[in-house]
């Protein structure tokens, strides 16, 4: 079942100086309500990648599509109205003196009215478990609280695609399973997830789709699985095949699984044992 | 409320970053901004055109006990916050009270490399007056910045008409010191841990080598913190949410009998 497209970029080209190609040769659609996984070593244009899918970079060459037309300068503002961006350090983005009026950046400006406003913060404080938080100063929050924060932050925009960039990376256990519960309820919203990740246990978990960025190309693009079962595609973009896959793998080996069963959390195996 | 005890950079005695701090956890924080402002503008202006040590000296006691009590500033620390104006202006007033001669003059002297340096009675009274009254200024000043945060600030200006792009500026340059002395604390702190200010020779070059890369770390940060404003809608405008905050009865009432208390001492004093 092919949902509808969302986002398409172009031969999307970028180049941060001249003669240094972060970005080459970018073609690749996305799907309506799709869970990606956007992986690759650092350097390799993950981040680049999503500030052009936000409209805060602009292509030196290629072109962006959402929801079919094709994003022009003056429709940069646009595109940043239906795609929201979760930066990795949360305290890049702090830039209020208390929590509701950092969650209302976003909506303000938008140009919302007032009342939707206030709407839209209570709900996403709500969302994110933050309403004891409303008058406390963002800067002296914990790592975990500030980034509960800046998911409000763009959940109170209410964009259809919302990009995380490695949200798991200064997360502790506790804020991890809460980050997979929340992308849990975006996408059963129906909100299309690209998240980008160095975690390839949590991509092969969570996502359905995967993106494996090399040297600003797209060295990849397919469904999990069957990237993660690609030992050359892994090999020269230097990452592991994700530890429940190896297990199935051993296991199917020596029969003790069935085929075809796949687990892709250890809390599936016993119930894929034979 | 605990867990502000526990910020991290604590250790720090002095710097803008703990005034922030202390207006955000003050238990005025609520009160009208556009109130507060007024009301220290005017003690101020009341402390200075009343002109009376006894009244300076009764501004200075009183807003200490607001910082102390109502913004919450422990005592120690709001000396530590006096510390940098206290030596300014104990400078500056020496210096007005004194004066150089080559004959000897005035009430108190002392004879030093040909030269008498003295000074009078009444200059020291006016020394010690316009220290007091200095000091007061400053009391009343405190009790604004520890109470309202900077970009409260900021919508105060806002409201009395001041041009938008400089109300914003403020905005972005008060972030952005916050910034700057967070970067420069982590590399220093890399730094002391890799002996760099283990003696005066170390320091200095440590310290020069930090000052040189703070400008150039912080230009990345604040590129990036520029892109996350962008990815959320920024424009140009920064139409901060503002708080509506009602000016409460009891709050004016309480600054005028606190104004006839500064003009009653004046007057006492003035007998």
């Amino acid at each position: 079942m092919e949902a509808e497209e969302i986002i398409r970029t172009e031969h999307l080209t970028y180049e941060y100086q001249a003669g240094c190609p972060v970005l080459q040769d970018l073609s690749v659609s996305i799907h309506k309500g799709e869970k990606i996984a956007v992986m690759g070593s650092n350097g390799a244009g993950k981040s680049t990648f999503f500030l052009h899918l936000n409209g805060v970079l602009q292509a030196g060459k290629g072109k962006i599509f959402y929801g079919g037309a094709e994003i022009r300068r003056k429709d940069l503002n646009g595109l940043r109205k239906h795609v929201g961006f979760v930066f990795q350090d949360a305290d890049n983005q702090m830039i209020a003196s208390s929590v509701q009026a950092e969650v209302a950046f976003g909506p303000m400006n938008l140009k919302l009215p007032k009342e939707e406003v206030k709407k839209r913060v209570s709900e996403a404080l709500e969302y994110m478990d933050l309403q004891g938080y409303r008058e406390r100063p963002p800067h002296y929050l914990s790592g975990g609280e500030k980034k509960r924060v800046s998911i409000a932050d763009i959940i109170a925009m209410k964009p259809e695609v919302i990009l995380f960039d490695e949200p798991t990376a200064a997360l502790d256990p506790l804020g991890g399973e809460l980050l997979e519960d929340v992308l849990e309820r975006l996408s059963k919203e129906g909100k299309t997830l690209l998240v980008s990740t160095h975690d390839v246990d949590f991509a092969y978990r969570w996502a359905e789709r995967a993106l494996i960025f090399h040297h600003g190309k797209l060295a990849a693009d397919g469904g999990t699985l069957e990237i993660f079962q690609q030992e050359q595609v892994l090999r020269e973009t230097h990452l592991k095949k994700p530890e429940m896959l190896t297990v199935y793998e051993a296991l199917l080996q020596k029969g003790r699984i069935r085929k075809g069963s796949y687990p892709r959390r250890a809390g599936e195996l016993p119930g894929a044992l034979i | 409320m605990g867990v502000f005890g526990l910020h991290k950079n604590s250790h720090h005695s002095h710097g803008v970053r703990n005034i922030d701090f202390y207006a955000s956890q003050s238990k005025i924080r609520h009160w009208n901004d556009s109130f507060k402002v007024a009301s220290s503008c005017i003690i101020l202006l009341l402390c200075m055109i009343l002109d009376q040590p006894e009244v300076s000296i009764t501004v200075i006691v009183t807003m200490g006990i607001v910082n102390i009590w109502a913004n919450r500033v422990p005592a120690l620390a709001y000396i530590g916050l006096l510390k940098v104006p206290l030596a300014f202006l104990a400078i500056g007033c020496i210096i007005i009270a004194l004066g150089i001669s080559k004959q000897p003059m005035g009430d108190y002297r002392v004879f030093l490399c040909g030269h008498y340096f003295y000074t009078t009675n009444e200059g020291v009274g006016r020394a010690a007056a316009l220290f007091f009254k200095a000091m007061g200024a400053v009391s009343a000043m405190y009790a604004l910045t520890l109470s309202t945060s900077a970009s409260e600030l900021a919508g105060v200006l806002k409201k009395a008409h001041v041009p938008k792009a400089v109300v914003e500026l403020m905005n972005m340059m008060y972030r952005f010191i916050f910034i700057l002395t967070e970067v420069q604390g982590r590399m220093k702190t890399a730094a002391v841990s890799r002996l760099g200010y283990v003696d005066f020779k170390a320091s200095c070059y440590s310290f020069g080598k930090i000052g040189g890369n703070l400008f150039l770390v912080s230009l990345k940060k604040a590129n990036t913190y520029y892109d996350a404003m962008v990815s959320r809608g920024y424009e140009g405008d920064l139409p901060f949410w503002e708080e509506e905050k009602q000016v409460k009865l009891w709050q004016a009432g309480a600054l005028m009998l606190y104004l006839c208390g500064l003009a009653g001492v004046y007057i006492l004093a003035t007998r």
